[in-house]
């Protein structure tokens, strides 16, 4: 009873705060100035057509950094909670045989539909993150969803952990090099200036954005493809 | 007033997400409740970034170089956000993670029954 | 004229979502509230995105690709889900009146 009365004490608490946040709340008729700058300088200095993306990988691109470290922290833990050892498997039912069984003929024949449009689309994501809405990060994700796919459709199929982990930390470092390329050859680290800026809105253009969205893509999927298997029974 | 519904909705979310966390027991329904959190802030957030009649900040042939510092949306909000939602991802699967292993320790998903951190 | 038949295939649509959740939250056991959650939701998304294409009719092609996509998933998805549930042993509801895999439970492992 104590505990359902501070419970709702909390959230009508914050519920003020909020409720005082949203009446004061105006729409913006103009950008905020380091907005306007944002939307100015990206097609003009970086050559690319996605502001969010030109943000994310130069302007800002020292964030993107810390937040691939706080994935990796997220995998790590993943992996030590759950991570294969004999002593801690005391909870595994013991009807369950060994050798797994095969999923249903739905699952299959949906799997082998929809595992190479969603792999084709995740690629599309990725390499078109600087031209139109997309990026590393998003196509990461979708890679992810395409292994947690065939992960369900055929059980016996073991994703190669020794083979994720070196590609992801192989991306990881050719990302931090082209950063110190940025560092060695043009303004500071992660510009994206290294490479020529080339014509704007084609396929290969906008310095080194396409190739740091490509690492970051491989980066982000490997780690979710790694943290959707451990949560194999 | 369109951002001002969307501002409100994700407010709601909030607040819908903090009383499921501190109400519920079972550690399934706590997970629910963050993740539901976290949408709500991410739609909150995006809702700032709302200019009156303004588009993807995205140059193509909707958006002219020319007219895009008027016409365009706050993009800082949404760069925050593609990557909020990405590690709200990995962040549920550890707390699964937890919810296993605490599942596996004691035979029960009631939070009710771990008190070795309480007084 | 478009603009007002589009609108309001999307409120049906709407209407089915908020269906779908109060399935969801009032159907007995787990199998009942997979189904309306699917099954809901699905039409839901199909006629949101065909009142888009009302709305819009140069983007009708994408959302027709869309359709077939959403078509494709969600079933699947909910199916492997239903699936899992009856393998791991969630008890039905005390009105269920056919249980087309009865002899699978039964039998225990090493069927389909």
């Amino acid at each position: 009873m104590m505990r359902k009365i501070s419970a709702v004490l909390v959230v009508v608490f914050f519920g003020l705060v909020f409720s005082s946040l949203a009446i004061n709340f105006t729409e913006r008729q103009s950008l905020r100035p380091l907005a306007e700058s944002y939307v100015k300088l990206v097609p003009q200095d970086l050559g690319a057509p996605n502001v969010i993306t030109g943000i994310l990988l130069t302007y800002r691109g020292f964030d993107t950094l810390g937040e691939v470290a706080a994935l990796f922290m997220a995998a790590a833990a993943v992996g030590l909670l759950l991570g294969t050892s004999d002593k801690g498997r005391g909870g595994s039912p013991a009807e369950l045989s060994e050798r797994p069984k095969p999923s249903s003929e739905i699952v299959q024949s949906g799997a082998q539909i929809l595992v190479p449009l969603i792999s084709i689309f995740a690629a599309y994501i990725i390499m078109n993150g600087h031209r139109s809405a997309g990026g590393g990060f998003q196509g990461g994700a979708v890679i992810a969803s395409s292994v947690l796919l065939l992960v369900l459709a055929s059980p016996r199929y073991r994703v190669d952990l020794d083979f994720f982990s070196m590609t992801e930390s192989a991306a990881g470092v050719i990302f931090v090099l082209v950063g110190i390329a940025g560092l060695i050859f043009a303004g500071g680290f992660l510009d994206s200036r290294v490479l020529p800026i080339g014509q704007f809105g084609a396929f290969i253009s906008a310095g080194a954005i396409p190739i740091l969205s490509v690492l970051l893509g491989v980066k982000v999927g490997c780690e979710l493809s790694v943290i959707v298997d451990r949560f194999r029974a | 007033m369109t951002s001002g519904v969307v501002l409100v909705t994700g407010l709601a979310l909030i607040l819908i997400g903090m009383w499921g966390l501190l109400t519920h027991r079972n550690i399934l329904r706590i997970v629910i409740a963050f993740s539901l959190m976290g949408t709500g802030t991410h739609i909150m957030i995006v809702a700032t970034g709302y200019v009156t009649n303004g588009t993807a900040p995205i140059i193509d042939r909707a958006l002219t170089l020319s007219e895009a510092p008027a016409r365009a949306v706050d993009p800082i909000p949404s760069a925050l956000v593609v990557t909020a939602i990405v590690i709200g991802l990995a962040v549920t699967a550890v707390m699964l993670a937890y919810a296993i292993r605490l599942y596996q320790s004691k035979k029960t998903l009631s939070i009710d029954s771990f008190t070795e951190s309480k007084w | 004229m478009a603009e007002m038949i589009g609108s309001i295939i999307i409120l049906l649509g709407a209407i089915f979502h908020f269906s779908a959740g109060l399935g969801i939250f009032r159907m007995p056991d787990a199998y009942t509230r997979m189904q309306a959650g699917t099954k809901a939701s699905t039409l839901g998304n199909v006629l949101v995105l065909l009142g888009l294409a009302f709305l819009h009719p140069d983007w009708s092609l994408k959302l027709l690709l869309l359709i077939g996509f959403v078509l494709v998933t969600n079933p699947v998805s909910s199916h492997a889900l239903a699936r899992a549930a009856h393998v791991i042993g969630i008890p039905m509801a005390q009105e269920t009146g056919v249980d087309a895999l009865r002899d699978v439970r039964k039998r225990g492992r090493g069927a389909t």
